[in-house]
């Protein structure tokens, strides 16, 4: 299992990324009751075949790993929804994208804990080898937004060290401020 | 910490050229390239790019990019990270922690050594081809 909620983010992410997706976002959502995520992306869809097998934690496309026949990453999720008194959901069409959805409550003991945001947004903006990556956070009544184009043209690139220091640095003040506020 | 907007961030970077003006900046010699599939993840990638994060800044090492990727198929070696150097052969090393990361920057893409006890992937086609 994961072990932070933004483990289980990335994860998403990683299969919009494998799905061939040149636009994704992120919308994260807190209150002081719920907390819940939403993952949109153009990649290349899924059939209502294998929409349904999806959550199956022994079945996997294939299209990566010929012979592997397990696919953890979006059961882990609907494990994850259900546990902490949530629930998650796949809408997806072949050919158009993706949308999943996570929502628990944001107090339930089983509720992972959400995990080292700056870290976990850096990796998620960056593992889009190309195309653009929007992130809208929110807790309460305060909400900021990061797009991977507009971080990338203030750094002048995402891929050494010391620019995704600085992404992390920028991350962690937009945080530090809606904690404030939030 | 203030909250940044994007003007402060380019003036951050532009602070980070000046001080970078000694050091070479002629291309790229490397990458470092982090599994991040669910096995990576849920073995603690994170934790690994956070490390490589830090120790590449503070060994000043700028010549190399850091990427990420999905499952390599080395899941029993979680988390796994493939570093490719000019004049070093190819490696993908296994079980890296924040340690072995840290000891990746500083023997491998520092010293020229390669860490031995975490290389999964043998990199001896490389160096065939290399002698050949």
């Amino acid at each position: 299992m994961h072990a932070t909620l933004c483990d289980l983010m990335t994860d998403i992410i990683q299969n919009a990324v494998e799905a061939g997706a040149t636009e994704i976002e992120l919308t994260i959502r807190e209150t002081a009751e719920e907390i819940e995520f939403k993952v949109k992306d153009n990649g290349k869809g899924m059939s209502s075949e294998s929409k349904a097998k999806a959550v199956d934690p022994f079945y996997s496309d294939g299209c990566k790993h010929a012979h592997r026949r397990v696919g953890l990453g979006l059961s882990f999720l609907f494990q994850t929804a259900e546990a902490a008194g949530g629930e998650a959901a796949i809408e997806s069409q072949e050919g158009i994208g993706t949308v999943i959805r996570f929502r628990a409550q944001a107090h339930h003991v089983d509720l992972p804990p959400f995990g080292d945001f700056p870290v976990a947004a850096a990796m998620m903006l960056t593992l889009l080898p190309k195309g653009e990556m929007c992130i809208n956070r929110t807790v309460g009544a305060k909400t900021y937004r990061l797009l991977r184009s507009e971080l990338e043209e203030a750094l002048g690139g995402l891929d050494s060290a010391e620019n995704l220091n600085m992404l992390k640095t920028f991350i962690a003040s937009q945080e530090e401020d809606l904690r404030k506020a939030g | 910490m203030a909250k940044l907007t994007l003007d402060d961030l380019r003036n951050l970077r532009d602070e980070k050229k000046r001080q970078m003006t000694q050091r070479s900046a002629e291309g790229k010699r490397g990458e470092v390239t982090i599994g991040m599939g669910t096995c990576g993840i849920a073995a603690g990638a994170k934790i690994v790019f956070d490390a490589f994060l830090d120790e590449m800044e503070k060994a000043g090492i700028t010549d190399v990019t850091i990427k990420q990727t999905g499952c390599m198929g080395l899941c029993f070696s979680e988390p796994t990270v493939e570093v490719s150097c000019n004049d070093m052969p190819h490696v993908v090393y296994g079980n890296v922690d924040e340690k072995t990361a840290r000891r990746i920057v500083r023997e491998h893409l520092e010293g020229g050594a390669l860490v031995s006890d975490h290389i999964f992937d043998k990199p001896s086609t490389d160096i065939i081809k290399g002698a050949e």
